[in-house]
């Protein structure tokens, strides 16, 4: 518990109504997108500005009291569980964008704005930010820069640390500092943008970023191939890849999935085939016309059953959304989701499906592949019931048989979902002992007394 | 925990149905402007969750997260995994209820005066000889089934009606031609008592298009007021007293979007048995919305409707009420009758969809959040260079006016039955006898 002597500092620096220790109060912020994990804060905080942020962590670290961060609260991996207790900081209110200037082709936005409220705004000025995490509508930019997020679109516009130009942030001592700037290129000293993007808020509290844009492309299509065969699929994409087109996105859905999405939005998607690929290509008329037609050559070429072409933009519309629906779809098919994030190399990736659809069919489990097919970033997602410790032990342990077939395959634990709680058990299992003692004294540098989101990213 | 949980327990599996990926939070008026995750959907199936795993009890606390909540549904028609938090929300509301009690203020208007028609008729005369003593102009009105509650908080209510509707309009009101459909006018409190004529000219609407109408004068208010906030006891009693004045209607039908909607939602939480359930369900059945009823129903011809001479030349837009677009999935109908208007211009406004903020008693608890959420209606307002609003929702109509004359906007408030009358077809006229 918080010494009433705390909270009664802590409401002298944000206002009364906002510090919080009702049991109520404290239980909505106890979890996350995660279905597991889940601990009570002893109090709620929500600043509304940088000074309250430094303010909030000076008192705290003086007297070592744990902070989260949290922005939407829609992680999938544990990141903003507040798993010591302390203070739940929710950056929420701190929803301001602060200026947009189409000229430098950046934005100033604080870390609780709303991505979904930003591309609103971007949109009438014609300009969008890149990273687009499935989870728009709830995801803040704070949890976006934290998580180093990415979406369907990262194929040709890579993920979020590439559009980071400048952070202000207040550090666990109280300090605020800003790292970087507004200009495209800077090299000047070590590049602490880029370390604080995707750090899980463990190093510092993000209160204001200065985010790059792109122009809005002013032509976009809509293909969806499908196959007969899931691996087939996966081997697709690397032969559009090598064909030398970068469509914006190449998602990946399994018959499961088109199954289960057509389950819940009634949305028709085609249910014969094994697997589908969704393309959209952006950019010029011209451009998207010439890309398009490779993307349907190589898919036919591959064996595709099928191509259907959106036929405008709304029907275009209605199969992302569609799309979007596939967390949903995965999500409420059983009581217990395992869901993956692993990346594998993209030429690795049929046989990569074979191997987790082997696992599972082994272990007599029902699995699902979704995903980011274009950047190899796939969500193998296992159907269990917790409540049965037996099959949920079963799939534990195809859990750890796909990771680690990712790593043999020469990918990675997680993609874009972050460590947070939920992937730590493998972090030991699976990185070099030196990168982790090295993270922990970048830590200790930021954060001395270890307040900042304690017991994350690596098992103490 | 001693606490039963009747009603909770009714709507377990769809409390299960969250998966926490907090879209709601981008849709929900009320999380909107408080950021704050107890006012979400998500927040709020939480609590509800630990509610009935035993591990949260019926505190005040948790009362007050979900009393703050306008059951607009916006969360419902977006969450992909289709929770039904609105049952839920209401069904716990219901628990607090029965085991602890309603605030004082509330229990007092939904047992005593909702209940009895020829009292809140005569509480609101009383009241408005003394509405001098309020704060008066700029049209500020409130929702009216929360009257008494809303001079409890002291603040500015509507004017009530020189005369109620039922000193108007007749009992029966025969069809122009031969009866189509034997039809129960549900007029609602606010028509009754503060939009009479609005009342009068729907049911007009009725009877040229070949209705017989019956306004039964047994029926009270819908009780949608009482029991969505939880008084499911009293809810129930309106319910079968509604019920018994509408026996032997093919259809009922009302101009107030709450009314249409707390009528169809009867079945929903108002059922102890297998029996009551099955007889709400008769009895919801037949109950449409006026737009509704003229366009699915009657399927009038369009070029009958006739543009009231006093709105030729204006360019109007329309506000989707929650309670007909998410609750009755109505939003079509009305569009269709605002272009067949000759004379009128119809405009969309942004979000026309959005809710107003009023949620019933939620504007009188939750005045300031209330008000937030009725200026982004404003603005889109603004931005469609309307002169007027119109909607079929009098629980709106107060709302939007209140929001308009706080920006000082002269614009007008309207509901879709004012606008129109039926032009005669020529066809033989029913047995003069009847009339
Ligand atoms: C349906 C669904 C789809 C998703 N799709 C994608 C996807 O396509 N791609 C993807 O990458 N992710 C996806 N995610 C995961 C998630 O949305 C992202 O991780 C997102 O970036 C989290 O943002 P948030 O605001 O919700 O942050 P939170 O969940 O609140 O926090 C995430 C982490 O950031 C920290 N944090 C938050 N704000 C700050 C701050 N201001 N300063 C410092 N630290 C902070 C927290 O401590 C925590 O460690 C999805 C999630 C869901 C539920």
């Amino acid at each position: 518990m918080v010494a009433q002597e705390i909270i009664r500092r802590l409401s002298g620096i944000v206002g009364k109504d906002n510090v919080r220790a009702s049991e109520e109060d404290r239980r909505v912020y106890s979890y996350d997108g995660t279905s597991t994990w889940m601990h009570m804060p002893d109090l709620v905080v929500f600043p509304t500005e940088t000074a309250h942020v430094e303010a909030v962590l000076k008192v705290a670290n003086e007297a070592k009291i744990p902070v989260t961060p949290r922005g939407g609260g829609t992680n999938v991996s544990g990141g903003s569980v507040p798993i010591r207790g302390g203070i739940a900081l929710v950056m929420t209110k701190m929803n301001r964008i602060l200026g947009i200037d189409p000229g430098n082709l950046s934005a100033t936005v604080q870390a609780g704005v709303v991505l979904m409220d930003l591309q609103k705004a971007l949109a009438a000025k014609n300009l969008f930010f890149p990273p687009d995490p499935q989870s728009f509508l709830g995801a803040t930019m704070g949890g976006i820069i934290s998580e180093n997020a990415g979406g369907p679109v990262c194929l040709k516009y890579g993920v979020t640390k590439q559009y980071i130009l400048g952070i202000k942030a207040v550090l666990p001592t109280g300090r605020t500092i800003q790292f970087g700037g507004i200009t495209l290129k800077n090299v000047v000293g070590y590049d602490l943008v880029s370390l604080l993007t995707g750090s899980e808020g463990t190093l510092a509290v993000i209160t204001e970023a200065v985010l790059r844009l792109m122009p809005m492309p002013p032509a976009r299509k809509t293909i969806i191939a499908l196959f007969d065969d899931l691996p087939r699929s996966g081997e697709t994409v690397s032969a559009i890849l090598d064909a030398g087109t970068v469509p914006a996105k190449i998602e990946l859905l399994d018959n499961w999935v088109v199954r289960n999405i057509n389950r819940i939005t009634g949305m028709g998607l085609p249910e014969e085939a094994a697997a589908m690929l969704m393309f959209e290509c952006d950019g010029a008329e011209e451009m998207v016309a010439h890309d398009s037609e490779k993307v349907i050559g190589v898919c036919r070429a591959m064996g595709a059953t099928g191509v259907i072409i959106a036929k405008d933009a709304q029907q275009a519309q209605a199969y992302w959304k569609a799309r979007s629906a596939g967390f949903a779809a995965v999500f409420s098919a059983a009581p217990t989701v395992l869901a993956e994030d692993v990346t594998v190399p993209r030429t690795r990736m049929a046989e990569f499906i074979r191997r987790v659809t082997d696992i599972c069919k082994r272990a007599d489990l029902e699995v699902t592949v979704i995903g980011h097919a274009g950047d190899g970033n796939l969500h193998p997602s296992v159907m269990t019931d917790q409540r049965d410790p037996a099959h949920f032990e079963r799939a534990k342990r195809a859990i750890d048989e796909i990771i680690e077939a990712a790593i043999e395959f020469g990918g990675v634990l997680s993609g874009e979902h972050g460590i947070g709680l939920e992937k730590q058990k493998f972090m030991r299992r699976t990185q070099d002992p030196t990168f982790i003692e090295i993270m922990k004294q970048i830590k200790r540098i930021f954060d001395p007394n270890g307040i900042l989101n304690p017991g994350k990213i690596w098992e103490d | 925990m001693t606490e039963s949980l009747r009603n909770t327990r009714k709507f377990a599996s769809d409390v299960e149905q969250c998966m926490k990926c907090g879209f709601c939070s981008y849709f929900c008026p009320v999380y909107r402007e408080e950021k704050d995750e107890k006012g979400l959907a998500r927040g709020k199936n939480q609590l509800i969750r630990f509610l009935l795993k035993g591990e949260q009890a019926l505190t005040a606390g948790f009362y007050q997260a979900i009393d703050n909540c306008l059951l607009c549904k916006t969360c419902v028609q977006y969450c992909p995994a289709k929770t039904r938090i609105d049952h839920a929300i209401v069904a716990a509301r219901g628990d607090f209820a029965a085991e602890k009690g309603l605030p004082f203020s509330k229990s007092i208007v939904f047992r005593h005066i909702l209940p009895r028609r020829g009292l809140f008729g005569l509480a609101l005369r009383i009241a408005s000889w003394f509405q001098f003593l309020l704060p008066r102009g700029e049209g500020r009105f409130r929702h009216l089934p929360q009257f008494l509650t809303a001079l409890g908080a002291g603040r500015a209510v509507p004017e009530v009606a020189p005369r109620f509707l039922r000193q108007m309009l007749p009992e029966r009101n025969a069809p122009r031609g031969r009866p189509l459909y034997r039809v129960g006018f549900f007029s609602g409190c606010a028509t009754e008592y503060m939009f009479p004529e609005v009342g009068r000219m729907i049911v007009d609407v009725l009877t040229a298009l070949d209705c017989e109408v019956v306004f039964d004068r047994r029926q009270g208010c819908c009780g949608a007021p009482v029991f969505l906030s939880g008084d499911l006891e009293t809810g129930k009693k309106m319910a079968m007293r509604n019920i018994a004045a509408f026996d032997g209607c093919d259809y009922i039908v009302t101009g107030c979007a709450t009314c249409s909607s707390g009528l169809s939602e009867y079945p929903v939480y108002l059922a102890d048995t297998g029996e009551e359930k099955g007889r709400l369900e008769t009895f919801s059945a037949k109950v449409r919305d006026f737009n509704e009823f003229v366009i699915d129903v009657l399927q009038a011809d369009a070029g009958r409707f006739e543009l009231r001479p006093e709105f030729r030349g204006k360019t109007v837009t329309w506000h989707d009420p929650c309670h007909l677009l998410r609750h009755q999935q109505v939003a079509a109908q009305p569009r269709k009758i605002l272009n067949a208007l000759d004379g009128l211009r119809f405009v969309e406004m942004p979000d026309a969809d959005r809710c107003c903020g009023l949620g019933g008693s939620f504007s009188i608890t939750h005045y300031d959040v209330s008000k937030r959420i009725a200026d982004h209606k404003v603005a889109g307002f603004v931005v469609s260079g309307a002169d007027a609003v119109v909607t079929a929702c009098p629980g709106c109509m107060i709302q939007l006016r209140d929001a308009l004359s706080r920006h000082g906007k002269a614009a007008e408030v309207l509901h879709i039955g004012e606008l129109f009358r039926i032009r005669d077809d020529g066809s033989p006229r029913g047995d003069e006898t009847r009339a």
